[in-house]
């Protein structure tokens, strides 16, 4: 920050703190992400059963890995999961057996948290729902996060981000206003929306337990979380008694503004002019001659004009170049942002780069890239940012089972020959298929000899 | 209904953008006490600026649903007393939460630094643009360029149009939120240190540190893949397009994700057309891309005669995922939401009764307590002079006198 120094010494603000991550994808996944950047002890639990890492054996020249390359262990590779949980320890356990339930209760025991993301009965079914893990460790702090929340008729509804999308109306608010939304695309915005709820919510209960000494089970409905972003247009809807209708880059409220073409391929500039003190500058600034005429001296007559004008905009911007147009724009007090691509723009922009938003990361299986960073940054802890690579899978094994849990290796040992443990997945984990997966191993195995 | 877990934190509001006041605002849901300190005029939000079609007499819904629970403090942080009131203030609170230009707290003698001088353990959390540091600490922005800048909307929108901007305030609800994360982070430490902290929390960092943009942007860094706006209704990453994306029904719209090949059965049971499985024509995934057209034709048929409704019910059945998509007047109105009493109603004086959002999360084991309306401006002048600072009736009348409050 600005000539601020770190005042102190001072820990990573979750230090000290485990928690257990039974979660795929994005919404649980990122919110482990989160609390494993700000130093809490995060172990992902996944298993050789069923892996949430892409497909076992994809071919080669298959799309998310490095070079295109899936190599020998695929899982290890992927971008998707590699991107999203950094700074975990990964350990497999097949929680439907026994002695895989009897190790995450060994694990609930030396733990503060256990958050899932998973439908909402699937961890009761293994007899490691709130209530029996209460009974072992009772100040846990757990927390499911099914789409719909945990009661109610939908509460054993299965959802992804796209379903509460659709479900919020943020669906029914996006798209070109001139079509309809079947030419939408589907977005799934509301998961991250969940993590972020995540980290608020399990703090807020660290805080409890911290002045009272109790637990607790918290109820999280992704929907609801996502639908307090969304607050003011149910308010709106209910005063005005219509429903909020699309706006696509337009905004009632101030004229003109649009996503225009610039210089170059698929390139774009967001321009707002939200004031009569901006459109003035901007008329200064934009070498655009139409633009002085007098009707759009007044915020009516540019809504009113809005297609002409963006016309006219358009003329100007298509010959020139993105950054050019924002610094230019932005020196004159006009809000201007490129729109940058999530992959060589956002790698290349000076601001980010300047903030050192991305950390080279050496990952075992996957290489050494530049990955995008924490984005929680405290004054304390301004020198010491954390990004660790994602775990392969199973890489924390021996360390949790041997050195937090006090296992001795022939019961690690007994443990992986049972399959309860591993570092491969067994054949069709990647779609859910899990005893039948073994046995179709075994069989394969046993044809082949 | 704020729960009382954060019942002894004192937030003082000093957020002119969404974001910081709906940081601010969450928090209050936890049961922060939150005093928002606001232009003697007003907050800017307070006027609808989008609804030009009315009399404009009405109050803005944005500021009633950012401002819920909290007190107001009118009060010119410029004039000399306006600063020296702020400054007590930030010496009693525990939260400050803002969102001015890089420096501006500073000038006004009211930074991190000097403030924490006679407070060690504050916690300030700054949520801006483009964070406190780098070459675009100073710009200016709206929802649309801060998203344009935060590598989500390059993607959004057909690839023949101009890339397209989400629905709601998204950028700035999400940055706010991962603020009120971030505090709540602090408090915690703080119960265990004594010692507070400054949060730097950049709108475009959030949104490109986002799932999203880091799940897709790996690929970029990994092997060189882009990532560019698609025609609708099709998924290159699932390898299956055949009812992917949102589609018209009987009633209004529905959107669809069946995770590849695996679930094709399962959507052609859902349609009643067990017969498609075994087809020469949609076989394997290749056959089912060759033959989009017809297949799509085949489901279309089907939405056709169903009801967002029956859909709903039939996807939950089948195992696929996906949804209806409500319109924001029923979304206040859908079964789940009203058997979870997620909704509350709040009156404020010139708009009457309304439902508003409810937690974001429930936290089972904590007690709640009343909801407060939305402040009119300065409405706790009064409580929050004599209260917290000990001022007397007649150094409130002089301020007002003054136009300080």
């Amino acid at each position: 920050m600005s000539q601020q120094k770190p005042a102190r010494d001072h820990f990573p603000p979750l230090k000290g703190i485990r928690a257990l991550e039974l979660a795929e994808i994005w919404a649980g996944p990122y919110c482990g992400c989160l609390l494993a950047d700000m130093g809490a002890e995060v172990i992902k639990i996944e298993s050789i059963q069923r892996i949430s890492r892409g497909p076992v054996s994809p071919p080669k020249g298959s799309s998310g890995y490095p070079e295109y390359d899936p190599g020998i262990r695929p899982w290890n590779r992927q971008a998707n999961f590699n991107s999203t949980n950094r700074n975990k320890m990964g350990i497999t356990l097949d929680l439907k057996t026994p002695e895989g339930a009897d190790t995450f209760r060994d694990l609930a025991r030396a733990s503060d948290i256990i958050f899932c993301n998973y439908a909402r009965n699937v961890m009761d079914g293994f007899g490691l729902g709130y209530e029996a893990i209460k009974k072992i460790k009772p100040d846990i702090i757990y927390m499911l996060m099914p789409g719909y929340g945990n009661t109610g008729p939908y509460k054993d509804y299965r959802s992804m981000g796209m379903a509460i999308d659709a479900i919020s109306s943020h669906s029914f608010l996006r798209g070109y206003p001139d079509l309809d939304q079947s030419s939408n695309s589907l977005v799934h915005h509301p998961d991250a929306v969940a993590a972020v709820n995540g980290v608020l919510a399990i703090t807020t209960a660290l805080i409890h337990r911290e002045q009272t000494g109790q637990g607790q089970f918290i109820d999280m409905s992704q929907a609801e979380s996502f639908m307090t972003h969304l607050g003011e247009i149910y308010i709106e809807s209910q005063i005005r008694g219509i429903p909020r209708q699309r706006r696509g880059n337009r905004n009632p409220g101030f004229a003109p503004q649009g996503v225009y073409r610039c210089s170059g391929d698929d390139n774009w500039i967001a321009i707002s002019v939200t004031n009569e003190e901006q459109w003035e500058s901007f008329i200064n600034v934009a070498d655009i001659d139409e633009i002085s005429d007098i009707k759009y001296s007044t915020l009516k007559g540019r809504l009113e004009s809005h297609d002409i004008l963006d016309t006219h905009i358009e003329n100007w911007t298509s010959t020139n170049d993105r950054y050019d147009l924002m610094e230019k724009l932005q020196n004159n007090g006009i809000p201007a942002g490129v729109v940058i691509d999530c992959g060589a723009d956002t790698y290349a922009d000076p601001h980010l780069n300047d903030r050192e938003f991305f950390q080279i990361v050496d990952h075992p299986d996957a290489g050494i890239f530049p990955m995008s960073g924490p984005v929680i940054r405290f004054a304390s802890q301004k020198d010491i940012i954390r990004h660790e690579p994602s775990p392969t899978l199973g890489q924390h094994n021996e360390y949790v089972l041997g050195d937090i849990l006090g296992y001795d290796q022939s019961h690690i040992d007994d443990l992986e020959r049972e399959e309860i443990i591993g570092i491969t997945p067994l054949l069709g984990a990647d779609l859910g298929g899990s005893r039948r997966a073994k046995e179709e191993l075994k069989r394969q195995q046993s044809n082949k000899n | 209904m704020p729960y009382t877990v954060l019942d002894n934190f004192l937030v003082l509001d000093l957020s002119n953008r969404l974001s910081g006041s709906f940081c601010a605002k969450t928090l209050g849901l936890y049961g922060c006490d939150v005093i928002k300190i606001e232009p003697i005029d007003g907050d800017s939000n307070r006027e609808w600026k989008d609804y030009i079609d009315d009399d404009n007499n009405t109050i803005n819904p944005l500021f009633l649903h950012l401002n819920v629970g909290k007190k107001s403090l009118s009060l010119d942080i410029e004039s000399p007393e306006g600063s020296k009131i702020l400054k007590q203030l930030i010496k009693k609170a525990d939260i400050v939460v803002e969102t001015f230009k890089p420096g501006y707290l500073d000038s006004i003698g009211s930074g991190y630094e000097s403030s924490t001088k006679d407070n060690q353990g504050l916690i300030m959390t700054s949520v801006t643009p483009f964070g406190q540091s780098g070459p675009y600490r100073n710009y200016d922005y709206t929802e649309l360029t801060i998203f344009a800048m935060s590598g989500a909307m390059h993607r959004e929108g057909l690839p023949d149009r101009s890339p397209l901007r989400y629905g709601g305030e998204i950028a700035q609800y999400y940055s706010g939120n991962s603020a009120a994360a971030a505090t709540s982070v602090a408090i915690f430490n703080r119960l265990r240190t004594n010692l507070g902290d400054w949060i730097d929390i950049s709108i475009q960092e959030c949104m490109a540190g986002h799932p999203h943009q880091i799940g897709r942007r790996a690929p970029f860094i990994y092997s060189g893949e882009t990532d560019a706006r698609t025609e609708p209704r099709t998924l290159p990453s699932i390898g299956e397009s055949y009812a992917v994306g949102t589609f018209r029904c009987a009633d209004g719209y529905v959107s669809f994700l069946p995770l590849g090949a695996r679930m094709w059965p399962n959507i052609a049971r859902m349609i009643g057309r067990d017969d498609l499985i075994t087809h020469p024509d949609y076989l394997d995934s290749d056959k089912r891309s060759e033959n989009k057209k017809s297949l799509e034709a085949i489901f279309q048929s089907w939405l056709d005669q169903h009801t967002r409704e029956e859909i709903f019910l039939a996807v939950q059945k089948a195992g696929v995922p996906g949804s209806p998509i409500l319109r924001s007047d029923e979304v206040t109105e859908n079964e789940q939401f009203k058997a979870r009493d997620y909704f509350t109603e709040i009156s404020y004086p010139s708009v009457g009764t309304q439902k508003y959002t409810g937690d974001p999360f429930r936290l089972t084991s904590i007690p709640k307590k009343g909801a407060a309306p939305p402040p009119t401006i300065g409405q706790h002048n009064q409580i929050i002079l004599k209260n917290y600072l000990n001022y007397t009736h007649s150094d409130i009348a002089r301020l007002k006198k003054a136009k300080v409050i």
